[in-house]
C-alpha cells in the first residue's frame, strides 16, 4: 500500500515536472524566434514577438529577458524613453545580482545617449554605494566618464577615465579635446579690449578685421563729434553705430568660439562613434 | 522607490503606446551634436540679371554689415532675407512694399510678444507668405506656437 | 487512503484548471491565440500591433467584433480615412452594421471629408434611424466648415439639444456673417491717415509706427527740403514715400491676415465644443 501511494506521489511531481519542461519549450522556441527578428533588425516585429512571450509566459519565465530585449529594441529606435521603461521592469523582475547590474546599466547608458546627465549621475552614484556592487568601481567610472562626455564636460570625463588602468585611450582622447577646445570667456574678454580679437583668436580674421574697422571708423566719429561740441551727433552715431558694432563684435567672439567648440567635439564624438572600439552607451 | 516607478509607468501607458503608432525602424542615432547657427545662403542666381544685382547687393550687406554688428532682427527671417525672398516670390515693387511694411512692423520693439509664433532660437516667425495678398497662401498660425522649421 | 488519493487528483487536477491556456503543444500562432493576443494589445492601446494580429487573424478566420476593432483601432489612432475605410468595408449582416455606419460618418467628419459624409448621411436618412440622430447633428456642423450655403436656420438649429442651442446659435450666426475685415477698406484708411488701416485690423503698436515713419520722414524731408539741403530732402522724401505706400499695402495684408485669424479661431472653438460635447467618443466597451 505504502508503495502505491510512493507511486503516486512520483507520478504527480512527474507530472509537474513534464508540464513545466513543456512550458520552456514553447516558450524558448517563441523567444529564439523574437531575438531572431531583433538580430535581423527587425525591431518593431521583434518588440510584438517578445510582447507576444510575456503575454504567454504565464509563470514569469522569460520576465527578465524579453523585457530587457524589448528596451534593447526601442534603443536601435533611438526611443531611449521607452527602452528605459522596459529596462525597469526587468530590473524590477531580475533574478540575481547579475541581472540587477545589467539593468541597471542599461538604463544608465540611455539616460547618457539621451543626455539625462544629473539622471545618470544619480544613478551611478546610487550604483556606487550599493555595497552589492562593491567589486564594480571600474564599470562605474568608465560610465561616468561617458556621461561627462555627451555633457560635454571634458576634462571631468578625462578625469574619471583616468581614476582606473584600463582606459587610458579614453582618458587621453578627453584630455586632449579638452585642451583643444577655446575658452569661450577668454574669447568674450579679448573683444571687449580689442574688437575683433576674440574672432582672430578663433581663425576668423576677416570678420575680426571687419570688427576693428568698423569699431575703429564709429568710434573715431563719435570722438570727433564730441570734440568738436557736436554732441547730438556724437550721441546718435555713437549708441546707433559704435555700440552697434561693438556689441556685434562680442556676440561674434562668443558664438565663433562656441561653433569651433562644437566642431572639435563633433569630431571627436564621430570617431568615438565609429573608430572606437570597447563598449559603447 | 518602486512604488514611484510603478505609478510612472502605469500613468505612461497612453504615451508609451503612441510611440509604436507608426512602424518605426533601427534610427541612425548619432553622437553629434546639431550646429544651432543658421546658415546663410550667399549664392547668386546668375540666370537673371536683375535679381543677381539685388542678391550680390544683399551678399554685400550681410558679409560686410549684417554678420559683423550682433543679431538685431528679432524676426525669422531677418529684414534682409525677407526682402530678398519677398522680391524672389513676387517682383521689385511689390517685395520692396512689402519690405517696407516689415520694417515698420519689426520698429514696434515691445507689442512683438504674443503677436507672432516663434521659431526655436527665439525669433518671431513672420514669413513671406503671409504678406503676398493672396490669401490662399496664409496659413495662420497661432502665437504660442513654435515652429521647428518653414 | 482512497481519500488521500482523491484529493491528490484534485489537487493536480485544480493546478491545472488554473491555467486557461493549455499547457502542452502551445501554437502560440494558432488562430485564438492570435485573437486573444490582439485583444491583449487592442485593450493596452498598442493599435497598430493589434491590427496586424487581427489582420492575421482574419487569413484564417472571419469575425465580425475583429474586423470592427480593427477600424477602431485606426480611429483611435485618429488615421480617420484609414478607418473610414474600414468602417465602410464592414459588411450589411454584421451585428455592427448599424454602428459601422455611424462611425464611418465620425470618421469621415473628422478626416474632414465633408462631401463623402454626406453622401453617406443621404444614404442613412429613413434606413439607419439611430446613426441618423446621432448624426445629424455632425451633418448639420459639416456645414459649418465648408463654404456650401448654410441651411435655413430653424432647420439647423432643430437638430441640437436645449442646452447646446445658444452656442450652436452663435455658431450658425458666424458663419452666416463672419465678421471679416475688407483689406481693400484697411488700404484706403492707410491711405488716408497713415497706420489707421492696422488700428482697423486690432495692429494698433504697428499702426502707431507706421503713423511715426510715414510722418516723421515726410517732415525729415520738408525740413530738409527747407533748409536747401536738396540730397537729404529727396532720401527722406524717397523713405517717406516707402513707409507710406509699405504701410497702405501692409494694411491690405494684415486684414487678410486678420481673417485668417478669426476664421482659424472659429474652427478651433467648434472643434473645442464637440470635444467637450463628446460628439466623436465612441462608447464601446471593449477593455475592462
Amino acid at each position: 500500500m505504502k508503495s502505491k501511494l510512493e507511486n503516486i506521489f512520483l507520478l504527480f511531481i512527474f507530472i509537474l515536472l513534464t508540464r513545466n519542461s513543456f512550458a520552456q519549450d514553447y516558450l524558448k522556441k517563441q523567444f529564439e524566434y523574437a531575438d531572431s527578428l531583433y538580430k535581423n533588425q527587425n525591431y518593431y516585429d521583434a518588440i510584438t514577438e517578445f510582447k507576444r512571450l510575456l503575454f504567454f509566459d504565464k509563470y514569469g519565465e522569460y520576465k527578465y529577458q524579453a523585457n530587457e530585449m524589448i528596451g534593447l529594441s526601442y534603443k536601435q529606435g533611438a526611443k531611449f524613453s521607452d527602452a528605459i521603461l522596459y529596462f525597469t521592469i526587468a530590473e524590477m523582475n531580475a533574478r540575481n545580482n547579475d541581472e540587477l547590474l545589467e539593468s541597471k546599466l542599461l538604463i544608465i547608458r540611455c539616460n547618457i545617449l539621451r543626455r539625462t546627465t544629473s539622471h545618470a549621475i544619480d544613478l551611478l552614484t546610487l550604483l556606487g554605494n550599493d555595497k552589492r556592487f562593491a567589486d564594480e568601481e571600474k564599470e562605474i567610472f568608465y560610465w561616468k566618464g561617458w556621461t561627462y562626455i555627451f555633457a560635454d564636460e571634458w576634462n571631468k570625463a578625462s578625469q574619471e577615465f583616468s581614476k582606473t588602468d584600463t582606459n587610458e585611450t579614453l582618458s587621453s582622447l578627453c584630455k586632449k579635446v579638452d585642451e583643444d577646445k577655446y575658452s569661450v570667456a577668454f574669447a568674450d574678454a579679448i573683444s571687449h579690449f580689442i574688437p575683433g580679437a576674440g574672432q582672430i583668436y578663433t581663425g576668423h580674421y576677416l570678420s575680426g578685421l571687419l570688427s576693428l574697422g568698423w569699431n575703429i571708423l564709429w568710434g573715431y566719429v563719435t570722438v570727433n563729434a564730441f570734440e568738436a561740441n557736436r554732441v547730438f551727433d556724437g550721441l546718435v552715431v555713437g549708441n546707433f553705430l559704435w555700440l552697434r558694432f561693438y556689441n556685434g563684435n562680442l556676440q561674434n567672439a562668443k558664438k565663433f568660439a562656441e561653433e569651433e567648440n562644437l566642431k572639435i567635439t563633433n569630431k571627436a564624438m564621430q570617431f568615438l562613434q565609429f573608430n572606437y572600439a570597447g563598449l559603447k552607451p | 522607490m518602486k512604488i514611484i516607478f510603478i505609478i510612472l509607468i502605469l500613468s505612461s501607458t497612453y504615451l508609451w503606446a503612441q510611440t509604436d503608432w507608426v512602424r518605426w525602424g533601427k534610427a541612425d542615432y548619432s553622437y553629434q551634436q546639431k550646429d544651432p547657427s543658421f546658415e546663410r545662403n550667399y549664392s547668386i542666381d546668375s540666370q537673371n540679371l536683375g535679381r543677381a544685382a539685388l542678391k550680390s547687393f544683399a551678399d554685400a550687406y550681410w558679409i560686410l554689415i549684417s554678420d559683423v554688428d550682433g543679431d538685431n532682427c528679432s524676426f525669422s527671417p531677418t529684414c534682409s532675407n525677407f526682402f530678398v525672398q519677398s522680391v524672389e516670390k513676387t517682383n521689385i515693387v511689390q517685395g520692396t512694399l512689402m519690405f517696407f511694411d516689415r520694417f515698420t512692423r519689426d520698429m514696434d520693439i515691445f507689442g512683438k510678444l504674443g503677436q507672432y509664433p516663434r521659431v526655436p532660437d527665439g525669433h518671431y516667425y513672420d514669413p513671406i507668405s503671409l504678406y503676398t495678398l493672396n490669401p490662399r497662401k496664409i496659413k495662420y498660425i497661432p502665437p504660442p506656437a513654435v515652429i521647428n522649421n518653414e | 487512503m482512497k481519500n488521500l488519493i482523491i484529493y491528490l487528483f484534485l489537487l493536480t487536477s485544480f493546478s491545472f484548471s488554473q491555467n486557461k491556456i493549455p499547457v502542452r503543444n502551445i501554437n502560440l500562432f494558432s488562430p485564438l491565440n492570435i485573437k486573444i493576443f490582439g485583444d491583449y494589445l487592442f485593450c493596452q492601446k498598442d493599435y497598430l500591433r493589434a491590427i496586424g494580429e487581427y489582420q492575421h487573424y482574419l487569413t484564417m478566420a472571419s469575425n465580425d467584433t475583429v474586423e470592427f476593432k480593427i477600424a477602431l483601432a485606426y480611429s483611435e489612432m485618429s488615421d480617420f480615412s484609414k478607418a473610414a475605410e474600414k468602417f465602410a468595408a464592414i459588411r450589411s449582416n454584421s451585428p455592427f452594421y448599424s454602428d459601422a455606419e455611424m462611425e464611418l460618418m465620425k470618421s469621415l467628419f473628422q478626416a474632414g471629408d465633408f462631401f463623402e459624409f454626406r453622401k453617406n448621411f443621404q444614404n442613412v436618412i429613413g434606413k439607419n434611424s439611430t446613426a441618423f440622430s446621432k448624426t445629424i447633428s455632425l451633418y448639420n456642423f459639416s456645414f459649418l466648415l465648408t463654404n456650401n450655403p448654410l441651411p435655413a436656420e430653424q432647420e439647423f438649429l432643430g437638430a441640437f439639444p436645449k442646452e447646446d442651442l445658444a452656442k450652436v446659435k452663435n455658431f450658425y450666426e458666424w458663419k452666416e456673417n463672419p465678421p471679416e475685415k475688407s483689406p481693400v477698406t484697411a488700404a484706403i484708411l492707410s491711405a488716408i491717415i497713415p497706420g489707421a488701416g492696422k488700428f482697423y485690423t486690432h495692429k494698433y503698436a504697428d499702426g502707431i509706427w507706421a503713423f511715426i515713419a510715414s510722418v516723421g520722414f515726410a517732415y525729415l524731408s520738408y525740413d530738409n527740403f527747407h533748409a536747401k539741403h536738396y540730397f537729404r530732402g529727396w532720401l527722406f522724401g524717397g523713405l517717406a514715400a516707402g513707409f507710406y505706400a509699405g504701410n497702405v499695402y501692409g494694411a491690405a495684408a494684415s486684414a487678410q491676415i486678420y481673417n485668417a485669424k478669426i476664421h482659424f479661431d472659429f474652427v478651433s472653438d467648434l472643434k473645442s465644443f464637440l470635444d467637450a460635447r463628446n460628439y466623436f467618443l465612441p462608447k464601446f466597451k471593449f477593455c475592462k
